[in-house]
């Protein structure tokens, strides 16, 4: 921080964390829409992210960034590129007749652990941008 | 935004699930339609089908409702000799309707219909969380 360039918020480790989780959540929000839209489609199979593992060199080898040709073009963070999340393609425990293996109830639990999981996620970017706040000095 | 995504994903859920109470409202209203003709067949029950197709634009499997297709199963047979739609031997077809079936597939429908719509509102729920970030 103290090197006089400007740096972009979500450089600050934990940000940038928690911007990938907040994405992974986003992305298995989509996956469980589709899994509940597609209740009674004959020959569906439910679909869900794995979950989200600390992998430094993923992150690192997936991430493609932009070229910086002067020390004053902001750094990209790794967390903006690399934010390819892994299927989980887990045994159904339920097909119906029709083939089809979406269990509502399943999916309805998911959602609500999702939506929680993401709550408590913004809940902790507010209290880290509550502590740059008061480093800064309130006024 | 992804979230949007999930929205209309959920949305397309809602429309499939309105037009299958559509076609069961159908059913059970023509439960016993018979045939405009002496001797002719009554209404036919119909199902409905649903496909999950590739929405381009948001890039995922939304739902849609395919076509409606017609019950093959036989009609039922009633003897009434001075009913309009009576054939020569005085027996009338009744429409393939039962009303048990189409009762649970209406529950059916209401779940899945109810389902879609705690998606939606999960996800609105996060959107808030998202923009409660700025008040902080």
């Amino acid at each position: 921080m103290g090197t006089g360039k400007a740096m972009p918020i979500s450089n600050v480790s934990i940000f940038s964390m928690l911007r990938t989780k907040m994405q992974w959540h986003q992305e298995r929000q989509r996956l469980l829409a589709e899994n509940v839209a597609n209740a009674d489609t004959p020959k569906f199979r439910p679909r869900d992210l794995s979950p989200l593992k600390p992998d430094p060199a993923r992150q690192a080898t997936a991430s493609v960034t932009l070229a910086r040709t002067t020390p004053a073009h902001l750094a990209q963070s790794a967390a903006i590129a690399g934010a390819q999340f892994q299927l989980d393609r887990r045994g159904d425990f339920e097909v119906r007749p029709t083939g089809n293996a979406v269990s509502l109830e399943d999916e309805m639990l998911k959602v609500a652990s999702n939506a929680m999981d993401f709550q408590a996620a913004t809940a902790l970017y507010t209290r880290g941008l509550g502590l740059i706040k008061t480093a800064l000095g309130k006024r | 935004m992804d979230f949007l995504k999930s929205i209309a994903i959920a949305a397309s859920g809602l429309r499939a699930q309105a037009g299958r109470m559509r076609v069961i409202s159908e059913n059970i209203a023509n439960a016993d339609s018979t045939a405009p003709a002496a001797g002719g067949n009554p209404y036919q029950r119909k199902i409905p089908t649903f496909r999950s197709e590739i929405d381009r634009a948001l890039d995922a499997q939304v739902v849609a409702l395919g076509r409606v297709r017609t019950d093959t199963s036989d009609f039922r047979i009633k003897f009434e000799p001075s009913h309009p739609s009576a054939d020569a031997n005085g027996n009338v077809k009744y429409p393939n309707v039962n009303a048990l079936i189409e009762m649970t597939d209406m529950r059916e429908a209401q779940r899945s219909y109810e389902a879609n719509i705690n998606v939606i509102g999960a996800t609105r729920r996060m959107i808030q969380r998202t923009i409660d970030i700025l008040k902080a």
